[in-house]
C-alpha cells in the first residue's frame, strides 16, 4: 500500500486529508509537529509527503531540507497558508517538488499526490502511445489510429503533457502551471477552452471520448481501445 | 526675581504655575530678559565709568591750575586767596591749605599734612580730614601739593561729589527701567507659554476625538500667516485626505461583503432547497454541485483580495530576473487566441524590438495576461486586441489596445479601485479586481500604469530603464 506522511498541525485539516486519502486507498501517517516528523519521515520512509510550511517543532522548509541532506528523494507537497509571491520560489527551492496554498479544494491536493507519486519515468522513446492515440515528438505530428491528427503547437504541448500523465486527474492549475508555465489561475477559463480545442481533434465525432471532463476538478486522459 | 509673575498665577492655579514654569516657551523668554538685564547693566556701567572718568579728570585740571596759580602768587596775597577760594565754595567740596616743613597747619580747611602727599606729582586721590566737616573721619579726596618758596607746602583739593550723584541717577534709571522690563518679560512669557499651552491642549482634545472615531473633526486655525495655523492647515489637508481614504475603505468593506454575499446567498438557497426537495442521491448531488460552486467563488474573491494585498505588500523581490518581454507577449497571446477566436476578436501582436525589462517573470506575466483578459472580455464581437511592445524616450512600453468602449474620463480612477465595474458591464463576469493587480504589481516593479481614456481601451504598462532597463 501505499504510504503517505502528513505533517500539518492543525487537527481539522490533518483529519480532513487523512479520510480522503484513506479513502483512495492510501496509508496516512499523521504528525503534528515537525520534529516528530522529520524522526517519521526517516523511520518510516514514506513513498509521499505533504508537509504544512508553518509547524511548532520545526519549520516545514526546515524539515525538507533536513531530508534532502540525507539524500532522503521522497516527493514533497508543501502546503502554505502564506502564498507570498516569493514562498511559492523558496518553497520548491528548499527541496519541495510541488506546492499548494491553502485553502485549497481537497480534489486539487489528491490530484496533486497522485501526481507526484506517478511521475512518468525519463524516456528516450520519441513516440507516446495511449491507447489508440499516438504521438510523435520528433516530428510534432498525432494521430488517432490511423486518424491524423492536425495540432497547433500549443495543442500538441497539451496533449503531449496529458498522455505523459494518462489515467491520472489533471486539475486546471496543474495544467495552467505544467503546460503554460502560469502560475495563477486567470479570470477567464482558459484551460477549458483549450481543452475543448484539443478534444474536439482527438475525439472525433463516433469515436469513443478519451478525455473526460470531472465535474469541478479537471480532466482525465483515458486509454480506451 | 522670576517670583514676581510666578506667585501671582501661584495663587490663581497651583498646576497651571508648575506647567507653564517648565514650559520651553518660558525658558526662552526668561533666558532672554536675563541676557538683556545683563546686557544693559553693562551699558549703564560703561556710562558711568566714562562720565565717572571725565569728570575726575577735569577736577583734577581744574585743582591742578589753582595749584599752579596759588603757589606763584606772593605769600600774603596767596594766603587771601585761598581764603577767597574756600569761601566761595558754597557746595563744601573744595579743600586747601597751607603747612610749613614741620607739617603745621599755617592756613586752610585741612585738619592735618596727609601721609601720601606727594609734592609735585599730579593729583591723586588722598584721604583729608576737613576742619568744618560734621562728619568725623577722612574723605578720600582727589588732592594736589606744592612745595612754596619759602618751603612751606601748598595743598589744593576738590571732593569729585558729582560722580556719586551720576551713580545715584544711574542707578535709579536701572532701577526705573530694567525691573519693570523684566517683570514685563516674564509675563509675557508666561502668557506666551500659557497660550501655546492653550493651543496643545486645544489640538490635543481636537485630535482624541479623531482617535475616538470622530473624523469630521479638524484642528484649530485662525487663518492667519503663523506657524501654528500653518501647521493647523496641514494636518486639516492630510485628515481629508484619511478620511476620503477611510470612507472609500469603507466602501470597498461594503463592495466585498456584497459579493461575498452573493454566491453565499445562493450556495445556502440551494442547500436549502436540496435538503427539503431531493429524494434521490443523483438531485442531492446536483443541489451540492451548486452549492460548492458558490462557496468556491466567494473563496476565488476572497483569495483574490489576499494575492492582491500579498503584492502590495511585498518588496522588490532579489529574485528579479531579465524577462524578455516580446517572449513574454507571444505567451500570452498563444494563450488567448482561442477565446479571442471563439469572441471572432483579431487578437495580434506587434513586437518592434528585442526588449527586456528586470522583473519577476511571473507576476509580469500575470499582469499582461490581465490585461489581455480584460480587453478581450470588454470587446464586442469582431473587434480587434492589440499587444504591442515599443519604446518610448527612455521607457520601454508594453500596450494593450482594444476597440471596446474603453474607459471614460470619469472612471480613470474609479477603475483602480477594488470591486469596481463600469455600470456598463455589470453583467459581465469578473470581480473587478483585475486592474488592481496589475497596477500593484507595477508599483511593485517601479512601473507605471497608465489608462488612456476612451473610446476604445488603450492600458500600458511604462517601464523606466532606470528600474532595469533595456539589454
Amino acid at each position: 500500500m501505499t504510504k503517505v506522511l502528513l505533517i500539518e498541525d492543525d487537527n481539522e485539516t490533518a483529519g480532513e486529508i487523512t479520510a480522503e486519502l484513506a479513502d483512495r486507498g492510501f496509508e496516512v501517517e499523521w504528525s503534528a509537529d515537525g520534529l516528530d516528523g522529520l524522526a517519521k519521515a526517516r523511520d518510516l520512509r514514506p513513498d509521499a509527503m505533504i508537509v504544512d510550511r508553518l509547524l511548532p517543532g520545526m519549520d516545514g522548509l526546515t524539515v525538507i531540507e533536513s531530508l534532502r541532506k540525507d539524500q532522503v528523494r521522497t516527493p514533497v507537497l508543501v502546503l502554505s497558508a502564506l502564498g507570498a509571491v516569493d514562498d511559492r520560489v523558496r518553497g520548491l527551492r528548499m527541496g519541495g517538488d510541488d506546492y499548494l496554498t491553502k485553502p485549497f479544494a481537497i480534489v486539487e491536493l489528491v490530484a496533486r499526490i497522485e501526481a507526484l507519486l506517478r511521475r512518468p519515468p525519463e524516456t528516450r522513446e520519441t513516440t507516446l502511445r495511449v491507447g489508440p492515440l499516438e504521438i510523435d515528438l520528433i516530428e510534432r505530428t498525432a494521430k488517432r489510429g490511423e486518424r491524423r491528427i492536425e495540432l497547433l503547437p500549443r495543442e500538441f504541448r497539451l496533449l503531449e503533457y496529458m498522455m505523459r500523465r494518462s489515467d491520472q486527474l489533471l486539475t486546471r492549475a496543474m495544467l495552467l502551471e505544467e503546460v503554460w508555465n502560469y502560475k495563477f489561475v486567470p479570470a477567464t477559463n482558459l484551460v477549458d477552452v483549450h481543452m475543448g480545442r484539443v478534444r474536439h481533434k482527438v475525439d472525433g465525432p463516433g469515436d469513443t471520448p478519451m478525455i473526460q471532463n470531472v465535474r469541478g476538478a479537471g480532466f482525465i486522459l483515458r486509454a480506451v481501445s | 526675581m522670576p517670583s514676581g509673575p510666578v506667585g501671582k498665577s501661584d495663587g490663581r492655579a497651583g498646576k497651571l504655575h508648575l506647567h507653564f514654569i517648565r514650559s520651553k516657551t518660558f525658558h526662552w523668554t526668561a533666558a532672554l530678559a536675563g541676557l538683556f538685564a545683563i546686557f544693559v547693566t553693562v551699558l549703564f556701567a560703561f556710562v558711568y565709568f566714562s562720565i565717572d572718568g571725565y569728570l575726575i579728570a577735569r577736577s583734577d585740571r581744574m585743582i591742578t591750575t589753582q595749584a599752579d596759580f596759588f603757589a606763584g602768587l606772593p605769600q600774603e596775597r596767596m594766603i587771601s586767596a585761598l581764603g577767597d577760594h574756600l569761601e566761595q565754595d558754597s557746595r563744601g567740596v573744595q579743600f586747601s591749605g597751607v603747612f610749613d616743613a614741620n607739617r603745621n597747619r599755617l592756613t586752610g580747611n585741612i585738619a592735618a599734612l596727609p601721609d601720601g602727599v606727594d609734592v609735585g606729582s599730579p593729583a591723586r586721590s588722598v584721604p583729608l580730614v576737613r576742619l568744618d566737616s560734621k562728619e568725623a573721619g577722612a574723605t578720600s579726596v582727589r588732592t594736589v601739593a606744592r612745595r612754596l618758596a619759602n618751603g612751606d607746602i601748598l595743598v589744593v583739593g576738590r571732593n569729585v561729589d558729582e560722580t556719586a550723584e551720576v551713580f545715584k541717577v544711574v542707578g535709579a534709571a536701572l532701577a526705573l527701567g530694567l525691573l519693570p522690563a523684566f517683570c514685563l518679560w516674564l509675563l509675557a512669557g508666561a502668557w506666551l507659554s500659557a497660550r501655546a499651552r492653550r493651543r496643545v491642549e486645544e489640538v490635543n482634545l481636537r485630535v482624541q476625538r479623531i482617535v475616538a472615531g470622530n473624523l469630521h473633526e479638524r484642528l484649530p486655525h485662525r487663518g492667519v500667516d503663523e506657524p501654528f495655523s500653518r501647521l493647523a492647515a496641514i494636518v486639516n489637508g492630510m485628515l481629508d485626505e484619511l478620511e476620503t481614504t477611510i470612507n472609500a475603505l469603507a466602501g470597498v468593506g461594503n463592495d466585498i461583503a456584497h459579493d461575498l454575499r452573493t454566491p453565499l446567498t445562493r450556495a445556502r438557497l440551494s442547500l436549502e432547497r436540496g435538503r427539503t426537495n431531493a429524494t434521490t442521491l443523483e438531485q442531492l448531488q446536483v443541489v451540492v454541485d451548486k452549492a460548492i460552486a458558490g462557496i468556491d467563488q466567494s473563496l476565488a474573491i476572497v483569495t483574490a483580495l489576499l494575492r492582491l494585498a500579498e503584492i502590495e505588500n511585498s518588496r522588490r523581490s532579489s529574485a528579479f530576473g531579465d524577462v524578455a518581454l516580446g517572449e513574454m507577449l507571444r505567451e500570452v497571446c498563444d494563450m488567448y487566441e482561442p477565446i479571442a477566436e471563439d469572441k471572432q476578436i483579431a487578437l495580434s501582436v506587434d513586437i518592434s524590438d528585442k526588449l527586456s525589462v528586470r522583473g519577476d517573470r511571473d507576476l509580469l506575466l500575470e499582469a499582461v495576461a490581465n490585461l489581455v483578459d480584460n480587453a478581450i472580455k470588454f470587446t464586442p464581437r469582431s473587434g480587434r486586441v492589440e499587444l504591442a511592445l515599443l519604446r518610448g524616450h527612455g521607457e520601454t512600453i508594453l500596450r494593450v489596445t482594444d476597440t471596446g468602449a474603453g474607459i471614460s474620463d470619469q472612471e480613470q480612477e474609479a477603475v483602480l479601485r477594488r470591486f469596481y465595474r463600469s455600470d456598463k458591464i455589470r453583467n459581465t463576469p469578473g470581480f473587478g479586481l483585475g486592474l488592481n493587480l496589475v497596477s500593484a504589481i507595477a508599483k511593485l516593479h517601479g512601473f507605471r500604469l497608465i489608462i488612456h481614456p476612451g473610446p476604445g481601451g488603450r492600458v500600458e504598462i511604462v517601464c523606466p530603464d532606470e528600474q532595469g532597463g533595456q539589454t
